[in-house]
């Protein structure tokens, strides 16, 4: 399945082991998912900033006990969650925690499919034990 | 000013689980059906407006040609469970402005082993992004998510969503269109295996193939026909409202509830049906708040003490539903509006003693974290 352009640059970083957050250099409004253009301006002008993790709080999680895609039933059940990001959106994000409220920590890895994926570790977790 | 344009002629293009038939297919027994309970040629139709999931490649163009017609107003809506209302609404519009004289409104879609999967990974660029990697759970774990953060924050719990999904089984029983319409219990509700949770299986409609439409035309017309109409007292819609909100809580329709009361005359108090959109029971819950039934976040305790089937004092989702009708992709965005119009012309599966107003409301397009598209519609006899 194809991946937008404005993607690329996630799994770029990814493939690094860092997170890569786009903003607008022309109003400074961060944005995820990444797009082609500024939704708060409509200016072109997009930067991108890279970091080893972003933080964030868990605003609801989810248990999958069902995939669509065969790739991800062995690996069920699956911990989902909205993370409420410090620079402004939400991101979906694979959680290791359920409770609402907890600060996190995101970091951004490859998938089997070279996806850029989130995950996110509360906040609290020794940094090497990420990974 | 547009109080002399009526709706007739609910049809439904029976639900199946999977269909070899492509979406066209079932958009055009939509129409033949239209066809044959309006009585009017298919010459005489001069505008359409077409939701469909499932017929690409094709557009609404390629299906004028599939299906042999020409026609002077063509509208392609693909907003999922807003479509239908917002497709009375543009009909409407086209017949007052003389851009038409009859209007077909309708919505198809195929189901089969492939198809539903295929839709969900190619559903939108930021669904495809952003949330399809994460395990792939599709509209449930999306769903999931807006039902975790409103049971937390409000303090619904199961027996809630499941006073919903009870009252519409029963709704569906004598409906010989709905997929689902043997009797089920409150502990058959919170027994079903979790699909992701605090979804489980009773809370997701099931996908399946099927087609619904309606005419809009002149009253004058309608009564030349013998046909019994139905006339929209007031609509609203309204599109990514609240981006703002961290997780979705809310919809559109409270920024235009007083606007849709106003102009239909009535109240909350005075519908003798309510068709929300109930993919899945949190939405209703978003829909009776947002519509004003009740305060942001009371619909459980609203709902807790109501009798919502057919014969009780909140009739709801009368003909079951999508949870006991099934989800035939963008007609979905109709089950409602076509209930609520047999509702009102007294042949309804579970008929309401005396409908003379019925609200229907719409909810569509989980693009990223939440659905975007909102409307409502006062339907009247």
């Amino acid at each position: 399945m194809m991946r937008s352009q404005a993607m690329r640059e996630m799994d770029h970083a990814a493939a690094g082991g860092m997170v890569a957050l786009q903003s607008c250099a022309s109003c400074g409004m961060a944005q995820y998912p990444p797009r082609s253009l500024c939704h708060a301006c409509l200016s072109a002008d997009l930067a991108w900033s890279r970091a080893l993790s972003i933080e964030g709080v868990v605003l609801a999680a989810t248990v999958l006990h069902h995939s669509h895609e065969p790739d991800f039933r062995s690996a069920l059940p699956l911990r989902v969650g909205m993370v409420h990001l410090d620079c402004g959106p939400q991101a979906v994000c694979f959680v290791q925690v359920a409770e609402p409220g907890t600060r996190v920590r995101v970091t951004a890895t490859l998938d089997a499919q070279g996806r850029a994926v989130l995950t996110a570790q509360p906040f609290s977790m020794p940094k090497e034990t990420m990974g | 000013m547009n109080s002399d344009i009526v709706l007739v002629c609910p049809v439904t293009e029976p639900y199946v689980r999977r269909s070899e038939h492509d979406a066209a297919w079932f958009m055009g027994r939509v129409l033949s059906r239209l066809i044959a309970a309006s009585g009017v040629g298919k010459a005489d139709i001069d505008g359409l407006c077409l939701s469909s999931f499932t017929l690409a490649p094709d557009g609404p163009a390629p299906f004028l040609q599939y299906a042999g017609m020409s026609v002077r107003m063509l509208d392609w809506i693909p907003t999922g469970g807003a479509c239908g209302i917002m497709a009375a609404r543009r009909a409407i519009r086209a017949v007052a402005a003389g851009d038409a004289e009859i209007v077909a409104c309708l919505a198809g879609d195929t189901a089969n082993a492939g198809s539903f999967r295929d839709l969900l990974e190619g559903f939108s660029v930021f669904s495809r992004d952003a949330v399809y990697p994460y395990g792939a759970g599709g509209p449930n774990a999306s769903f999931a998510l807006i039902t975790d953060h409103y049971m937390r924050k409000y303090g619904a719990v199961r027996e809630d969503f499941g006073h919903l999904a009870v009252a519409q089984r029963r709704n569906a029983q004598g409906n010989p269109n709905a997929l689902l319409r043997s009797p089920m219990t409150m502990e058959d509700y919170l027994g079903a295996r979790p699909v992701a949770s605090p979804i489980h299986l009773l809370d997701c409609v099931m996908p399946c193939a099927g087609g619904d439409g309606f005419l809009v035309m002149t009253r004058a017309r309608a009564d030349a026909l013998g046909l019994a109409s139905v006339r929209l007292l007031a609509s609203i819609e309204r599109h990514n409202a609240f981006s703002d909100d961290p997780m979705q809580e809310r919809g559109g329709w409270l920024l235009d509830r007083d606007a849709l009361w106003s102009k239909a005359g009535v109240g909350p108090q005075d519908m003798d049906a309510v068709q929300t959109y109930d993919d899945y029971p949190v939405i209703s819950m978003l829909q009776f708040e947002g519509l004003g039934f009740c305060g942001q976040g009371e619909a459980a305790s609203f709902l807790r003490g109501r009798d919502l089937t057919a014969t009780g004092d909140l009739p709801h989702n009368t003909g079951g539903g999508q949870l006991s009708c099934g989800q035939a992709g963008a007609a979905g965005g109709y089950l409602g509006l076509v209930e609520a119009m047999r509702q009102l012309t007294g042949v309804a599966t579970s008929q309401v003693a005396r409908a003379r107003h019925v609200l229907v409301s719409g909810f569509g397009m989980i693009n990223y974290d939440r659905g975007l598209c909102t409307a409502a519609a006062v339907l009247a006899e």
